[in-house]
């Protein structure tokens, strides 16, 4: 038996059928079995009606929506104590050599701070003067034009810097 | 701007007040899928409420252009097509029917054997649905139960609109085998083609 169009119009077939399409069926389905299951099963579906929830549901979910509000701020909470202790454990564990010294004897501890501290303060100093002294000594020694050449190769430097930036930067307009 | 859309914005903006109206409002339709799908009341609320809870926590992240119904019930099916495939066995509760009652014929309806009938035939409906493939009932859930269209289910499953339909196909082909094994009492007794449907 052929069964087309009528298993299209039921199993593909949203759409409302027409008068003549309804006739035509209801002719086939008298005959075939296999259709009329079909049809069976579609009324089947259009006739369900919508299952719903026990009275209270949106009340359940409050209760269930402040549990999980509830464990989350626990959740953080705890997360947050964790984080805190660690950060603590860890900044004990490393500048535990430093508390030791501190704590067995704080006189020596701030001598030696002291007088590390001075000895940095000198060891700048003495730099700098011997910054100077080369500043005021070297012109005396370097010949004119390796000054000049110093100069322009500084320049040329710049220009090539400044050109290939304005290149790799340039927008372009249009297209 | 429509009262639904004034309460998302209200919800998303913290007001737990206008979110328990969108629950109160939709808790039907997400419901009814989590028990089309799930097959058992306990799981459906369960399922029902933690979509709730999930749109709670990702109602920032809904775009005001799409449907909201077509989001909450793509969050619900995808929930329940995750818990079908962490299931081990399937189970079918055929001891309560829709409301969580027992199925005891109520003597005093005008025909309680009409009652009876219609009541096994949903029941049957029911046990042919958690036959199919776990999508695929999500979809003709949404067909029949939601009235969703086809481009709508496809959003909704994040499929395309020819897969849809060639997964309502293959499971209104599924239905009506595994209809047709039923005993006949099980099965309507209207005739079809004297249906005003047809």
């Amino acid at each position: 038996m052929d069964h087309r169009p009528f298993e299209d119009w039921l199993l593909d077939n949203d759409q409302p059928l027409t008068t003549d399409q309804k006739r035509q069926l209801n002719t086939h389905l008298r005959t075939c079995s296999s259709c009329t299951t079909l049809a069976e099963m579609n009324l089947a579906l259009k006739s369900v009606k919508l299952a719903a929830p026990e009275v209270g549901f949106s009340g359940r979910f409050q209760v269930r929506l402040a549990a999980k509000k509830h464990a989350l701020r626990r959740r953080n909470f705890v997360g947050f104590l964790i984080l805190t202790l660690s950060v603590l454990g860890l900044l004990g564990l490393v500048s535990w050599p430093v508390l030791k010294d501190l704590i067995q004897s704080p006189v020596n501890f701030f001598s030696s701070w002291i007088s590390s501290l001075v000895s940095l303060w000198a060891s700048l100093q003495a730099l700098f003067r011997a910054g100077m002294v080369l500043f005021k000594v070297a012109p005396g020694f370097v010949p004119a034009y390796i000054w000049v050449v110093i100069l322009f190769a500084t320049g040329g430097w710049s220009v090539v810097w400044v050109v290939s930036l304005m290149k790799f930067t340039k927008v372009k307009q249009g297209v | 701007m429509t009262d639904e859309t004034t309460w998302i914005i209200q919800a998303q903006q913290g007001d737990d007040e206008a979110f328990t109206y969108l629950v109160e409002t939709y808790q039907k339709p997400v419901y009814n899928l989590c028990y089309r799908m799930l097959g058992e009341p306990e799981s459906a609320e369960d399922a029902a409420q933690e979509t709730f809870l999930k749109v709670y926590q990702n109602l920032a992240r809904y775009d005001r252009e799409r449907s909201f119904a077509t989001w909450l019930l793509s969050i619900a099916a995808h929930h329940c097509i995750d818990r079908l495939r962490r299931r081990r066995f399937p189970s079918v509760s055929i001891d309560e029917d829709e409301e969580g009652q027992t199925d005891i014929p109520d003597r005093f309806a005008p025909d309680p054997e009409s009652e009876t009938t219609k009541r096994q035939e949903r029941e049957s409906l029911h046990q042919c649905l958690q036959s199919l493939d776990p999508t695929d009932r999500a979809a003709v859930i949404m067909r029949y139960w939601q009235d969703f269209s086809e481009v709508e289910i496809a959003q909704a499953l994040k499929l395309t609109v020819p897969a849809v339909k060639s997964r309502l196909h293959r499971a209104r082909r599924a239905l009506a085998d595994l209809w047709e094994d039923k005993p006949a009492h099980m099965r309507t007794e209207r005739k079809p083609y004297g249906s005003p449907a047809f």
